[in-house]
């Protein structure tokens, strides 16, 4: 198998095929800590793209309550099941992927979601890893935890789906690295949806074919974010495009967070796909889950986050989420804002790191009333 | 992928393909538009099967007496079936090309053969204790298909597993799904996959034609396997693994019939067709058949398929 050099994991690994970095990667970075799983992305995405036939069930879109809130059902401790315990510290990972896991006669290492396990797309939303003794009291850190998890496809550099497709329907697009299944060429063998770790492409039964998150192509080729993106009401995402760390600009609000500050992380980095969709870890809940979930960099990340004040450039960059519907190529950080712009360089807003207070007297001299609210 | 099964692998697919040592054009697919197999030495592919060491064909081959009419080539209870004798096919595991199949659920088939003079018609029987013809995301159909080299010549007949680049061969193949939208007689809805299930309102109930494209996927772009289609099989070519494509003119048809624990398959094709990518069969000649079949309720899928080597066919003057 060709070795590819996945720089998440720190070291070579094998895939299916030779390395082929596309020109721009398709990438999103979300902060968990600003999630409250209004499901605004999810509906959002499904009116725009998996509102007909046989996509009844179907969410490229979703958001899970985490550690026990799956879809589809116990996705990512049933692959880690059968990964087996593997050592995930120090900044080589000396355990196996996926690829180099898979059994015998295999291309990867997966598993054929039961039907049932997308009947229950919000299962466990809200709970917690333990109910609280009689006479609890708020505790810091929390006795009892849960958090957010937004999934979209994670548009891998080294997709499992495409690895996985023994004929050639799933590809990676050289010019934007979005993941697609060519549904002309797809003959519903589902050997992406067992192979794919993170379960995001689907089997429409109605078409018979496989589909996935299209990364809202038609909206990034216009240099416009994705609909999950430009709908979330908590403006906790920012979609653009990464570089490798070798190549990371600082003037690159993605490459900024992830490569330079470094508060962002991978979901399962260990399974060996390099996925582009990074998160901000939430920084209440315990580092020994969050390492399993991102990687054994997760505290630094999240100690960066929580140290976000004394990093005007990371503060600039975060402000941008949510900011502008348009993709941001470049950002820039003056005294009073954060400036985004746009491939050729033409500004998409400036966002102001203090909103301007303005303060107007209680009572209304012209309405001859009093004002409940004065800022 | 490891040892012999790398070797087996490599072989086939020759040393254009991923996975293989020593290739110089292994980058990921650019563009899935194209339809080009992703193969390349024909000898490789040759040898690989014949590493994987095929069952033995049936001795004698099977012969297509001739008939007169049209009765058997849809119908697989027609009269004249009785007047053939069956022969069996012994299948061997899919394990050259990955995903593998190293313990196929099907053993062995029953196959006979017939023609009129237009059409040849081959009746395939196999048992199967359950029909599986509802295509969700854990289930899968049952299938089976027949495979005749597009050009056959006695002293190098194509790869038989799936044929090899400039060895193209016809594979039709039938799905139980198909058959049962056919029996439907209508399409598909999500109520035949699921009784109770409910839904308010699809695109296509209130957008123009125009506009719902973008709504539905496979079948929106005519798909082959997507759409409604008025034949249960597929005719279809192919040059090695992963480049089986469906023809623009599909000219193949077949029924299938489930009962008592057993599918009893009739597939047709006519005897000469038009276009380059369909073969010619006189009456008089002798060609050679093979098959590959799938049990849904094993999983068995795409590659993931049990496989008989070629099959001397007669076809009677």
């Amino acid at each position: 198998m060709p070795k590819v050099y996945n720089w998440q994991i720190g070291r070579e690994m094998e895939y299916l095929y030779a390395d082929a970095r596309p020109k721009k990667q398709f990438a999103m970075v979300m902060d968990t800590n600003k999630c409250i799983a209004c499901q605004t992305c999810t509906v959002a995405c499904k009116t725009t793209w998996t509102s007909g036939r046989g996509q009844e069930y179907m969410f490229w879109n979703n958001v899970e309550t985490k550690p026990y809130g799956f879809y589809p059902l116990g996705w990512d401790v049933k692959v880690l099941d059968k990964l087996g315990v593997q050592p995930i510290d120090g900044a080589i990972y000396k355990g196996k992927t996926i690829f180099e896991a898979a059994p015998e006669g295999e291309r990867v290492l997966g598993y054929l979601p039961d039907d049932l396990d997308y009947a229950h797309p919000n299962l466990s939303e809200d709970d917690s890893v333990g109910s609280m003794t009689q006479g609890a009291f708020m505790q810091m850190p929390h006795m009892q935890w849960m958090h957010y998890l937004p999934r979209i496809c994670n548009h891998c550099t080294y997709p499992a789906c495409v690895g996985a497709c023994p004929r050639q329907s799933a590809y990676k697009r050289p010019e934007d690295g979005i993941v697609l299944i060519d549904q002309m060429r797809c003959r519903g063998y589902r050997e992406c949806v067992r192979g794919c770790p993170y379960k995001k492409p689907f089997f429409n039964s109605i078409t018979r074919v496989s589909e996935k998150c299209i990364g809202c192509y038609p909206a990034v080729e216009d240099g416009r974010q994705t609909q999950c993106t430009v709908t979330c009401i908590g403006k906790i995402r920012l979609q653009g495009f990464i570089t490798t760390p070798q190549q990371a600009r600082e003037d690159n609000p993605l490459d900024y967070i992830i490569h330079v500050a470094k508060i962002a992380r991978p979901l399962y980095p260990q399974l060996g796909l390099e996925p582009n969709v990074y998160y901000i870890p939430p920084i209440h809940v315990p580092p020994a889950y969050l390492k399993q979930l991102f990687g054994a960099d997760v505290e630094a990340a999240v100690n960066g986050y929580r140290k976000a004040m004394d990093d005007k450039k990371l503060l600039g960059a975060l402000l941008l989420f949510g900011a502008t519907s348009d993709i941001t190529h470049h950002f820039k950080v003056t005294d009073r804002f954060a400036i985004a712009y746009n491939e050729k360089g033409d500004e998409l807003v400036r966002v102001p790191f203090k909103e301007p207070i303005y303060l107007r007297p209680a009572f209304d001299e012209a309405y001859q009333t009093v004002r409940s609210n004065i800022t | 992928m490891k040892g012999i099964m790398k070797l087996l692998y490599c072989a086939a697919l020759g040393a254009g393909l991923a996975g293989c040592a020593g290739t110089t054009d292994t980058a990921a697919p650019a563009t899935g538009a194209e339809e080009k197999p992703a193969v390349s030495s024909s000898q490789a592919a040759h040898y690989a099967a014949l590493m994987a060491k095929p069952a033995p064909a049936p001795e004698g081959g099977v012969t297509a007496s001739r008939v007169s009419g049209t009765a058997p080539m849809l119908d697989p209870f027609a009269k004249e079936w009785e007047q053939v004798k069956p022969v069996t096919v012994t299948m061997t595991p899919q394990v050259v090309a990955t995903p593998t199949n190293p313990k196929p659920a099907i053993g062995d088939l029953s196959v006979r053969t017939l023609h009129n003079g237009q059409s040849l018609g081959v009746l395939i029987e196999w048992k199967d204790a359950t029909r599986n013809d509802r295509l969700v995301p854990d289930r899968f159909g049952d299938q089976v298909a027949v495979e005749i080299p597009i050009a056959y010549r006695s002293d190098t007949p194509p790869n038989p597993m799936m044929g090899a680049p400039g060895e193209p061969v016809n594979i039709i193949q039938w799905r139980a799904a198909f058959q049962a939208d056919l029996d439907r007689k209508r399409e598909i809805t999500i109520r035949d996959n699921y009784p109770n299930a409910s839904n308010d309102l699809y695109p296509d109930q209130f957008l123009k034609a125009q506009d719902v494209r973008s709504y539905t996927g496979a079948a929106g772009v005519d798909n082959p396997v997507a759409k409604h289609r008025d034949s249960p099989v597929l005719d279809q070519v192919a040059e090695g693994f992963g480049s089986l494509t469906t023809k623009p003119h599909q000219e193949a048809d077949g029924r299938g019939v489930w009962k008592d624990g057993k599918w009893r398959v009739v597939i047709t094709t006519p005897m000469s067709a038009a276009g380059a990518n369909a073969p010619r069969l006189n009456p008089g000649e002798n060609t050679v058949v093979s098959f590959a079949v799938w049990d849904g309720s094993a999983q068995e899928v795409g590659a993931r398929k049990a496989w008989s080597d070629w099959v001397p066919l007669k076809l009677a003057k």
